[in-house]
């Protein structure tokens, strides 16, 4: 086949070159590399080498012509049957060999890329030797140091030795029952007596009311409120289909307006730090929500709640309560919380005066919901009506603000509405 | 006006007409910029349509481009300089160093810089010896000089726009190998600030790792990315963008969701700008990392021939690769 030789850019970013002299004639046979034309260009005068085999057929580029970069100069009859096309592409298009024509290099490659078959994955990097410090990836000494679980106690299960989560949580859930039994043997019971044990979520439920009872001064409150509107919100947005799959139940909309009201009142949203003197405002809420299960009160927390729109909100108490009756309630998860919520009316209680979770500066009580005589417009007229009790460590919170916060949350209970303007 | 797509180049072609038609202190100068349009015709018509005196070819010499620019900024022009490939830079390396990225502090904050260096960066393009370099992290590592990279038409349309109007010298890495890539401009929709970096494939909740990059392996990267939603993993990418300041509060927010980052760059990973990338992350993220940064870099030789160079770059596989060691922790 007859084969073009173009005009090669022969210094960076020449456009054009004079051709001298040619040094070969049609009809004449070249060699690979033989020099054919001498050109001269901006740069300097240069002889150009034959890139082919074979006879001339053509000189396509007069002596003394100036010639664009590119151009066709010379055709030569390499006497194949190579089909493979001239290769002079146009600068910033696709050219031979799937690559975009430059003036330098071959080109980028125009085809994407694929993957090669997987390399069978290695095994998994082994541990590196067990110095003094223990072997565990940062989110796990995270949990350990927030389950109070000292590393260099716990035996890795993982590969190398190294410590998972799951042995954190493990060695967390160990640490009470192993205390407890201790040195003082248990007394005999006499006639008509049981006796147990105080172990688990008993003792541990046991030390933090102690603590908390006996170290905040609880204040409590108590407002009745008439939540007939937001039972009336509760059944209409029962028929959405977003909540057709959702458990609405009062609490949620009790732990929702909660959220709502702690925005202004975050005094409500604190803690008292004793061994630092000072009082730690969260921006954040981390709602803890009482469960009664059969192995005893768990307080598992939703985390971020004030961010939580009601519908999630809902369907993470729907799930807290799950996993708190099925046991399956991490003990990180019930650690960390800001503030709380217990449901008493579920046992159809009107109210009560609940103890803070420790460390916590209020706690909200939601008594059964019934149906009353109330006062509206000078009628007596029944309506839908519930007990909220507040209780408020008093050194973080004054009588003034658990009100502020407390009456907050009946009013939007009464007129959820209100939400707007919060 | 509607949307038009363009390549990287025309992207940068009609950011740098733009610019100049804005402030006519904008100089652009370089080797073959001007009659030829360089090489890969970034400057093409400008110099037809502003004149020889605003768009200037230089004698090839590096150092004088940078010291002239240095010049010119002082008498108050705005210079924009292209280094016709990265491996050039080296002989104006002494210029940018000791004298553009000093000048500011010098004198106290009395005298600023509106220089732009452009370089055409990073392999691909199947060159020769010193046209497939990536010096980032040199530049980043001098006080003093701003330092971004552009990886999509529509950033390299606005960047070098940015770039020009900022009173410090910018040094501008153009990937060269995604010049011909295209995407849709619309220029009447706001561009984000030149120095923050951006993510560019939110992973949503699923996400199992972030992957940052820029310049010429944000492509890659995203490619990686298809690939491996279709093996069901979920990666997030950062588009870095500025290498000097770094921008890093998009990465740490989403390696505080993802747990795991792998930083991508075609420069040898020795000493390398995502090095310290990496050092920060752990520092501010260590809580969060469920495995160590890993770094999916060019190996630490002289960018090979031609040849061998799609052995070099980091590719798809050296990327996924990557995400499987991560997820193995």
């Amino acid at each position: 086949m007859t084969r073009i030789f173009a005009l090669p850019d022969v210094g960076e970013g020449l456009t054009e070159a004079e051709i001298l002299r040619w040094h070969v004639a049609p009809g004449d046979t070249v060699t690979l590399n033989q020099i054919i034309v001498e050109i001269e260009t901006a740069k300097a005068a240069v002889e150009l080498p034959s890139p082919f085999e074979g006879v001339v057929s053509e000189l396509l580029a007069e002596p003394g012509a100036t010639v664009a970069v590119g151009s066709p100069l010379i055709a030569i009859d390499t006497g194949d049957a190579d089909l493979e096309p001239a290769a002079a592409g146009v600068i910033g298009e696709e050219g031979p060999g799937g690559r975009i024509t430059t003036l330098v290099g071959y080109g980028p490659r125009t085809a994407t890329m694929t993957r090669r078959p997987r390399k069978p994955t290695p095994a998994v990097p082994a541990a590196e030797d067990r110095g003094s410090v223990p072997l565990a990836k940062p989110p796990v000494r995270k949990l350990a140091k927030e389950l109070g679980i000292d590393l260099s106690t716990v035996l890795g299960s993982g590969t190398g030795g190294v410590i998972t989560r799951e042995d954190v949580r493990h060695a967390a859930a160990a640490v009470p029952a192993g205390n407890g039994a201790g040195s003082v043997a248990p007394a005999a019971p006499e006639a008509g007596q049981r006796r147990e044990p105080v172990r688990g979520v008993r003792k541990a439920t046991a030390a933090a009311v102690v603590s908390s009872a006996f170290t905040a001064p609880h204040v409590t409150m108590f407002l009745t409120a008439d939540v007939t509107p937001m039972m009336q919100l509760r059944a209409r947005l029962a028929q959405q289909p977003e909540f057709r799959d959702v458990k609405l139940t009062p609490l949620t909309f009790a732990a929702r307006a909660l959220c709502l009201a702690v925005r202004r009142t975050p005094e409500v949203n604190a803690s008292w730090d004793e061994t630092t003197g000072e009082i730690v405002y969260f921006d954040y809420v981390h709602l803890g929500i009482a469960a009664a299960t059969p192995r005893g009160l768990v307080v598992p927390k939703i985390r971020n709640a004030e961010r939580v729109p009601l519908r999630e909100l809902a369907v993470a108490l729907e799930e807290l309560a799950a996993a708190a009756r099925d046991g399956r309630t991490a003990p990180g998860d019930m650690l960390g919380g800001t503030i709380t919520i217990t449901n008493i009316g579920v046992f159809g209680i009107d109210t009560g005066t609940p103890i803070l979770n420790p460390g916590e500066s209020a706690i909200l009580a939601l008594g059964a919901i019934r149906e009353r005589p109330w006062v509206v417009g000078g009628a007596v007229v029944p309506r839908q009506v519930c007990q909220l009790a507040l209780s408020v460590d008093h050194r973080v919170v004054d009588g003034q603000q658990g009100s502020r916060f407390l009456t907050d949350i009946g009013a939007l209970l009464s007129d959820p509405a209100l939400a707007l303007t919060f | 006006m509607t949307p038009q797509t363009i390549t990287l180049a025309k992207g940068l072609n009609h950011g740098l007409r733009a610019a100049m038609e804005h402030d006519p202190k904008v100089i652009v100068m370089g080797e073959d910029v001007g009659k030829l349009g360089g090489v890969f015709r970034i400057t093409d018509g400008l110099q037809k349509d502003f004149g020889e005196q605003r768009v200037l070819d230089t004698p090839l010499g590096e150092s004088g481009i940078i010291g002239t620019a240095v010049g010119l900024a002082l008498r108050g022009y705005r210079p924009v300089c292209e280094i016709q490939f990265d491996g050039f830079v080296f002989p104006a390396f002494d210029q940018i160093v000791t004298q553009l990225a000093r000048f500011h502090y010098r004198s106290q904050g009395k005298l600023r810089m509106p220089v732009v260096v452009r370089v055409p960066y990073g392999g691909g393009i199947g060159a020769v010896e010193h046209h497939s370099e990536s010096p980032e992290s040199y530049f980043a590592h001098t006080p003093g000089l701003k330092v971004v990279s552009c990886a999509n038409a529509v950033d390299a349309y606005w960047m070098i726009q940015q770039a020009i109007a900022c009173d410090d010298p910018v040094i501008f890495f153009e990937p060269k190998r995604r010049y011909w890539e295209k995407a849709s401009l619309d220029v009447a929709v706001a561009p984000p600030p030149l120095l923050r970096s951006r993510l560019v494939r939110p992973g949503g909740p699923a996400a199992v790792a972030t992957v940052v990059a820029y310049g010429p392996m944000v492509r890659t990267v995203l490619d990686a990315a298809a690939v491996a939603e279709q093996d069901g993993t979920q990666l997030e990418v950062i588009d870095l963008r500025t290498l000097s300041p770094l921008d890093l509060a998009p990465v740490f927010d989403s390696v505080r969701r993802t747990g795991r980052l792998i930083c991508v760059s075609e420069a040898p990973g020795e000493a390398s700008l995502i090095g310290d990338l990496a050092a920060r992350v752990s520092q501010e993220c260590f809580y969060s990392l469920e495995a160590p940064v890993l770094r999916v870099t060019g190996f630490d030789t002289p960018y090979p021939p031609a040849k061998c160079e799609e052995d070099y770059l980091p590719d798809l596989d050296r990327i996924l690769d990557a995400v499987d060691q991560v997820l193995r922790y």
